[in-house]
């Protein structure tokens, strides 16, 4: 189920809120427990059980790692790491086991049949969840929780279950035995809930058309002006999107008294790829730089081992978002810029904010094209149109397109930079008061309008 | 100075209260009337999913949760205002089309035409060939360009729309029959109402011009059009375009028939057997399908005695022969219309049953283009 439905929004939220509430404090774990499986299984109801393993298998290790932490921390130890195998095993059978039965075969004499499985949705996100929690407890950042269907309750929390932010253990594990929730928490959960589904609905999927109109010419076809507008506007897709999700995600949580932390601060008003990393997908870059990148040494070995280790942790990055090999590339493709700037390029770069931006703004729009085209050969053909190598600077349809996208691509540039929230901030307590019930319900009606005749509605993240 | 952080703090919360009602009362609104309101069947032309029925298997195969899925979409109260918001809004934003369909000058709803993969074209167009080979009698071939060809300067500059011309040269060419010209007939009358404007069909008037360049194909002189009474049979229609697009403020349309159904005897095969038919299925003007007066609609054959001398003829064809059918009477004595779509037997078979003196395959561009069935033909 995604939350950008008219099931989700008009049926299952509403039903799931509303006994929520109904429910003492004691019993809500259990039925958001309970929820959060339909919510879960809903696509593919035979990963229900792949879900109450992890489960399972995390809580018993979570509670034995607790016992034995100060005791026998040998055996704490061995318990922490079967367990990440049995994550990562998990992880890696289900979403990477075809990409390498594909490529080994290439080599001759090899043919390693491929199993053709559906990705279980959200894997990747809740994978990570779930290993942040036993190694919380092993470093003793976390008390083991001792509640089966409150540690349930964390893994497969439905706000981020299917698309983030990665919640850390310790990060909510007070909140799981106690949410106190308030009214102006509850109306906080609103507001950002209405902001993201305004983002994914009204902005996201609308501008995606047209990169879904770009990216399926063929290169020798495709003018610079084209190639720019499509990958500009898959640029603004993946950024309202995954925010919008991201933001959803946090409205949703803090409805039912939880507090996430944030996962996106407007990534492309950045002025350098390390800026870039550290406002966007936040919750990721936490979790790699705290689970792998400071247990690697981080910066404290010298700058031959941090270049190593940026190496490491940024092509685990891009492998995170998916099963193919484009996917590392473009990990590996931010590593370069993150050590060319931690070599020298940072001190150049803060002398001129205006140049820095668009150097950055140009370094994240060359990536997505990898990101997002199937092979990194369609990549190239991409990338030699966008810098003239295609069917000139720009044709008619480019034209009509451009007129028929202008507004929507003015509005979305805008609404990627702090300007929106800088004016509401600055108005008075009124009239934020009076506006805001107004601009709730304008983007409840607009979004059920463009959600009912949703005839593009896409999910991203089925390859994470 | 306490008196006045309470009194602030109150203010904040009758704030946040408003914020949550709006949403509440919004969701629970809907939802209480999603489960009030009747569940609709139909709506413009789509037929709509109704309450899906659970079951394990349904449920493991993901057919259970895609249908409520889509249960809860189509079944969405105020569905068609809604989708009219949202054509509005598109408009608003600079863009000239909605779902794929454009609003053009005088309000005309055009789809514009999408060239297939060559190797479809001729993958189609060789499954005819071996029926005419099979058959053994003379086969006619003719492609009907749909409004984006005639009148494609009525959309917008530079929007996408591949040329149907190219399409019907490339099958033309790769036939091995006599082939019908169509698109020219069609395009010396541009200026006339051939193509409905809120339909993707073309209208009586269009499917005269389309009879007269079969006519010219297949050597028998056409009728003249004053010779015919327009008989206008209904103002009130709303075709695909207009259903899809959402711009439902558009003016309707209206249907003619011009020819009378005189002798003509009609048997439709709806499930095999013969059912007796009718040329004019007047019951169908007062649903939303209104372009189903021709026939009643579709189904898999069709045949006709007209009462008339001459050949025996076979067409296979789509639906915008409904409406041309009528005027062949004249000149043939029997008339089987077959669409391969439902038709599912032997069509080989059936040619050697019927002794058909000639087969005509007539298809708009549009269904040529897209439709999976047409490798039937050569079965």
């Amino acid at each position: 189920m995604i939350f950008s439905s008219t099931l989700f929004l008009f049926l299952y939220f509403p039903v799931v809120l509303a006994v929520y509430c109904l429910l003492p404090r004691k019993q809500r774990n259990l039925w958001l427990f309970i929820v959060n499986l339909v919510f879960y299984g809903w696509g593919e109801p035979v990963y229900i059980l792949l879900m109450l393993f992890s489960i399972t298998v995390n809580f018993f290790a979570g509670l034995l790692i607790g016992n034995y932490r100060i005791a026998a921390q040998k055996r704490a130890k061995m318990i922490l790491i079967s367990d990440i195998a049995v994550n990562l095993a998990m992880l890696g059978f289900f979403k990477y086991y075809d990409l390498f039965a594909s490529t080994l075969s290439l080599l001759p004499g090899l043919d390693i049949p491929t199993l053709g499985l559906t990705l279980p949705i959200g894997i990747s996100f809740y994978t990570f969840q779930t290993m942040s929690y036993p190694i919380d407890v092993y470093r003793g950042d976390s008390e083991p929780q001792r509640s089966f269907i409150s540690f349930g309750t964390f893994v497969a929390l439905f706000p981020q279950l299917i698309a983030g932010p990665i919640v850390r253990y310790k990060d909510v594990a007070s909140q799981l035995n106690f949410r106190a929730g308030s009214v102006e928490q509850f109306a906080s959960g609103v507001r950002r809930f209405m902001v993201g589904l305004a983002k994914k609905v009204l902005i996201a999927n609308n501008i995606g058309m047209l990169w879904d109109i770009y990216s399926a010419k063929s290169p020798e076809t495709l003018t610079v002006l084209g190639a720019w507008m499509g990958i500009v506007a898959f640029t603004l897709q993946i950024y309202f999107d995954f925010s919008g999700y991201s933001d959803m995600a946090i409205g949703l949580g803090r409805m039912l008294g939880f507090e996430f932390l944030e996962n996106f601060n407007y990534p492309y008003i950045s002025r350098s790829v390390t800026e870039f990393w550290r406002r966007w997908h936040i919750s990721l870059g936490t979790w790699f730089r705290d689970y792998v990148y400071i247990p690697l040494g981080g910066n404290r070995r010298g700058l031959p081992r941090q270049f190593l280790n940026i190496l490491i942790v940024w092509a685990l990055t891009g492998f995170w978002h998916g099963a193919n090999w484009t996917f590392l590339c473009w990990g590996l493709y931010y590593a370069v810029f993150l050590m060319l700037e931690k070599a020298f390029l940072l001190k150049p770069l803060e002398k001129a904010p205006v140049v820095a931006t668009i150097y950055t703004l140009v370094v994240a729009i060359c990536g997505w094209v990898m990101f997002d085209l199937d092979s990194m050969a369609a990549a190239f053909g991409y990338y030699r149109a966008m810098f003239g190598g295609g069917a000139g600077l720009l044709n008619q349809t480019d034209l009509f397109y451009l007129k028929n996208y202008a507004l929507l691509f003015l509005l979305a540039a805008a609404a990627s930079t702090p300007l929106g929230k800088a004016v509401y901030d600055r108005l008075s307590p009124a009239l934020r008061a009076a506006l805001t019930p107004v601009l709730i319900a304008a983007g409840l009606v607009l979004s059920t309008a463009y959600l009912v005749d949703a005839t593009y509605n896409p999910f991203l993240y089925f390859r994470f | 100075m306490y008196k006045g952080k309470h009194i602030k703090t109150a203010k904040k919360n009758r704030a946040a209260l408003a914020q949550i009602l709006v949403f509440l009362i919004f969701l629970g609104t809907l939802l209480v009337l999603h489960l009030a309101l009747p569940d609709k069947t139909l709506s413009g032309r789509e037929s709509l999913q109704t309450l899906p029925r659970f079951s394990f298997s349904a449920l493991f195969s993901g057919r259970f949760t895609t249908q409520a899925e889509a249960y809860v979409n189509d079944q969405f109260p105020f569905r068609d205002a809604w989708i009219t918001l949202k054509a509005r809004s598109e408009l608003l934003t600079g863009k000239d089309e909605n779902n794929g369909i454009y609003l053009c000058s005088g309000e005309t709803l055009i789809e514009p035409y999408t060239a297939p993969a060559e190797a479809s074209i001729s993958g189609n167009v060789s499954a005819f060939n071996t029926l005419a080979e099979n058959a053994g009698i003379p086969v006619f071939f003719a492609l009907i360009p749909t409004a984006a060809e005639i009148w494609s300067d009525l959309l917008p500059e530079g929007a996408p729309n591949d040329s149907q011309l190219a399409t019907i040269e490339q099958a033309y060419s790769a036939f091995s029959g006599k082939t019908a010209d169509i698109c020219s007939a069609l395009a010396s009358h541009r200026d006339e109402p051939i193509y409905y404007r809120t339909d993707h069909h073309w209208t009586t008037l269009g499917a005269y011009y389309g009879y007269t360049a079969l006519a010219e194909a297949m050597g028998f002189s056409p009728e003249d059009l004053s010779s015919y009474r327009q008989n206008v049979v209904t103002e009130e229609f709303y075709g695909t375009t207009w259903s899809s697009s959402g711009f439902s403020w558009v003016a309707p349309d209206s249907i003619s028939a011009y020819v009378e159904q005189g002798e003509a005897v009609i048997t439709t095969f709806p499930q095999g057997a013969p059912v007796e038919g009718t040329l004019y299925d007047q019951s169908s003007l007062e649903t939303v399908d209104k372009y189903a007066y021709f026939y009643g609609g579709n189904t898999p054959l069709l045949t006709i005695r007209t009462g008339n001398a001459g050949p025996k003829l076979l067409i296979l064809r789509d639906s915008y022969m409904d409406c041309l059918s009528p005027f062949l009477f004249p000149h043939f004595s029997e008339i089987h219309i077959l669409d391969l779509r439902y038709y599912k037997s032997s069509l080989r078979s059936y040619l050697e049953q019927q002794n058909f003196d000639q087969l005509l395959v007539c298809y708009s561009v549009k269904n040529f283009a897209e439709d999976t069935n047409l490798f039937l033909a050569a079965n």
